[in-house]
């Protein structure tokens, strides 16, 4: 039911940047398009092509700005939409049309899912590939000179440990890491005292390692520290800290994509969640490193349930003040230690 | 303002209510708010430009009064460019606290010190592109006023634990409504301090009643679970890490619910101060007046119907607060709205609108 190109749209007209408004009505017919005044005096004209004419979104009025700055304005969208038809401007309706209240929108719900999971569990983590790939070493190395450089500044004190020890475990851990992929060059083991840390042991993309004296006085077992170094060597050689980061800005980027308009509060919850998955993703390169571990110590002909003997020892000491930011970070569960005990008598059995 | 409304007493004795109304459903904007969210997806987010334009045109265009509506004029090229350049700054800016974590305390001084000059910049923007019959709003303030509205205002809320509140809330509406103007006449709005701390009284008297009952129930509770968590430990003391863990996290949940709950009375009853006595053009004054309370149901039982509904109930939650605001806004007019001109300005300061956008601020009418 279109309605003629002849018959007059009701509408107002505001004359350039004034809020004075006249009621009118629009003649659109041809390309000279008319708003004429009640009493039949022509208020402006001008040709099809140069009138900016608003787009549809649901029932609001329509604006047509005449090239003076004038403009008319309708509440009629169906017969401005009949009037621009014949000028062919079909792409002005498309959004509109998808927009109307249709079973369709259903169909678009059921899309919206798939899409946002689909990204969820498929492009975040291949696009996380990419970016590891693409990223040039000078990052991993810049990201780890400068934590380093911090840490020392304002946790670490000197290693008071001897020397001799020092020399041992740093031997030992050129002995283990020569069997890694890198090689035992891209590697550096610091030994540090962990002060506000406490016994703890971490890796800096770079290849930069930290073992603190707590956690050698702690472990008084060789195999064990080197155990722990393997497991941290793990962290580098899977790039576990730079996969954490580009999945962090994956997934934040994921939410702004379909948060446009959810509401402050809800948009709050979905960051607040993506922090917890993200808990649990770093569990899983726990998992992963130990495994590594248990690898890697096998392929250097150590004691490969080592990683798992140093779990017992920190479950036997911390179990009931349990105030190390290893242990929140690398929990002793159970589950873990059985896991790496599993893993490492797989090894043996297969391997022999 | 006392001379103010003397003399429009002499000119104008009778001001005529004027009703704001909102028209847009549930049903209709529901379409245009799935179609947004499919259309960003498939380009990758680039469509979230268009789809900012249609939905504030939705909203403004539905939004009319005295028989005229508002209306956004944004180009979405213009919000996409703007977009980018809030994505790259914040990306920079993450970056460089991976890399100079040093001196990552400078940085977040700069960025906060930043900050007002985007709000300054934000504000300017969404009012240039906000017109009432035909004619733009502008907006003037500087950035000192934003300093002192968003950085100091935030501090002193904080630092006196909310006693000064009132204080903080007067230099954001003195900054936000008083730098407006509509076309080139101007808007003043000065809420008496006195009047912002009578919005303050139930709602800490809300929060305090609050606290101490939660806090009795919370030991209540606690008591008992913990003896619960002890037996688990000889299960397994991974059930109980979650146990507890989980605990800890609940027992926040009603003092946050709490916490939004003062916070939305307290805001409903300053925009019913600040609107109060806001004066356009010397003559035409504005009118809110939020049920406290109600506001607070609509926008707590909003939250929780979109979250229960995965999200599907937010255009009926949209539209539903909406239409609230405004059939509890007015304006009372003195005579005319016909003679007003815009002032021809540049809509710049886009990059501030979307950082705005991007934080969660957000002031459109």
């Amino acid at each position: 039911m279109a309605s003629e190109p002849e018959k007059a749209i009701a509408g107002v007209w505001y004359p350039a940047g004034s809020s004075r408004a006249t009621p009118a009505s629009l003649s659109a017919k041809g390309s000279e398009w008319k708003a004429v005044g009640s009493d039949g005096a022509v208020l402006t004209t001008g040709g099809f092509s140069k009138l900016e004419i608003s787009a549809r979104v649901g029932a609001i009025p329509r604006r047509i700005t005449f090239a003076d700055g004038s403009t008319f304005e309708t509440s009629d969208n169906d017969a401005i939409d009949a009037a621009i038809k014949p000028h062919g401007g079909r792409a002005f309706g498309l959004v509109h049309s998808l927009e109307r209240f249709h079973p369709r929108l259903a169909l678009f719900v059921v899309l919206v899912v798939v899409l946002a999971v689909g990204i969820y569990r498929y492009a975040v983590p291949a696009m996380v590939e990419v970016a590891v790939l693409v990223t040039p070493p000078v990052v991993p190395e810049l990201l780890g000179q400068s934590v380093m450089a911090s840490l020392d500044q304002t946790v670490f004190a000197p290693s008071q440990l001897d020397e001799d020890i020092r020399d041992g475990i740093s031997k030992d851990f050129r002995a283990i890491a020569a069997f890694s992929e890198r090689g035992a060059d891209a590697f550096t083991l610091n030994f540090r005292q962990g002060g506000p840390i406490g016994p703890n042991a971490f890796a800096l993309p770079d290849g930069t390692l930290v073992i603190t004296d707590e956690l050698v006085a702690l472990a008084d077992d060789r195999d064990a520290i080197l155990g722990v170094l393997a497991h941290e060597i793990g962290h580098v050689e899977h790039q576990h800290s730079l996969r954490q980061l580009y999945r962090a800005a994956g997934v934040t980027g994921l939410i702004f994509l379909i948060g446009g308009d959810i509401g402050a509060g809800i948009e709050d919850i979905l960051i607040q969640g993506a922090a917890l998955t993200s808990l649990t993703y770093s569990r899983g390169m726990e998992t992963d490193a130990d495994r590594y571990s248990v690898e890697l110590m096998y392929r250097a002909g150590r004691d490969h349930a080592a990683i798992a003997r140093f779990f017992e020892l920190l479950r036997d000491h911390f179990h009931d003040n349990s105030e190390s930011d290893f242990l929140s970070s690398h929990p002793a569960t159970p589950e873990r230690i059985e896991e790496t005990r599993r893993y490492a008598e797989e090894l043996r059995t297969g391997g022999e | 303002m006392n001379d103010m409304s003397a003399q429009l007493g002499q000119t104008q004795p009778s001001l005529r209510r004027e009703q704001f109304v909102f028209s847009g459903s549930a049903r209709e904007y529901f379409g245009i708010w799935i179609v947004n969210i499919l259309l960003t997806i498939l380009t990758l987010g680039i469509y979230s430009a268009w789809a900012k334009v249609r939905r504030n045109r939705y909203f403004y265009g539905n939004t009319s009064l005295a028989g005229a509506s508002f209306d956004y004029h944004a180009r979405p090229v213009q919000i996409l460019i703007g977009r980018i350049v809030v994505v790259a700054i914040l990306i920079a800016y993450n970056v460089a606290l991976q890399f100079l974590p040093i001196f990552g305390g400078l940085l977040s001084i700069l960025f906060l010190l930043a900050i007002p000059w985007f709000v300054m910049r934000g504000l300017r923007f969404s009012a240039r592109v906000t017109s009432y019959r035909n004619v733009r709003f502008d907006f003037t303030g500087r950035y000192g006023g934003a300093l002192l509205a968003y950085v100091f205002g935030g501090l002193v809320t904080w630092l006196t634990l909310g006693i000064l509140a009132p204080v903080a809330s007067r230099w954001m509406w003195r900054y936000t409504l008083g730098n407006l103007r509509y076309g080139d006449r101007p808007i003043q709005c000065d809420p008496r301090l006195e009047k912002l701390y009578g919005q303050l009284v139930m709602p800490m008297a809300v929060f305090i009643t609050g606290f101490i009952a939660i806090s009795l129930l919370g030991i209540g509770i606690f008591s008992t679970a913990s003896g619960i968590g002890y037996d688990l430990e000889n299960f397994s003391s991974d059930i109980a890490m979650v146990g507890i863990e989980a605990a800890i996290y609940a027992a926040f949940i009603p003092f946050f619910l709490l916490y939004v709950l003062v916070g939305l009375l307290y805001r409903a009853g300053t925009r019913n101060v600040a609107f109060n006595e806001t004066v356009i053009d010397g003559r035409h004054m504005l009118g809110s007046e939020i049920g406290r309370w109600r506001y607070a149901w609509i926008a707590i039982s909003n939250f929780f119907a979109t979250l229960f509904t995965l999200g599907l109930a937010r255009p009926w939650a949209a539209v539903r607060m909406a239409r609230y605001m405004a059939t509890v806004t007015a304006l009372h007019s003195a005579g005319s709205l016909d003679d007003y001109l815009s002032t021809v300005m540049q809509p710049e300061g886009v990059v501030g609108a979307e950082y705005m956008d991007v934080e969660g601020l957000d002031f459109g009418f």
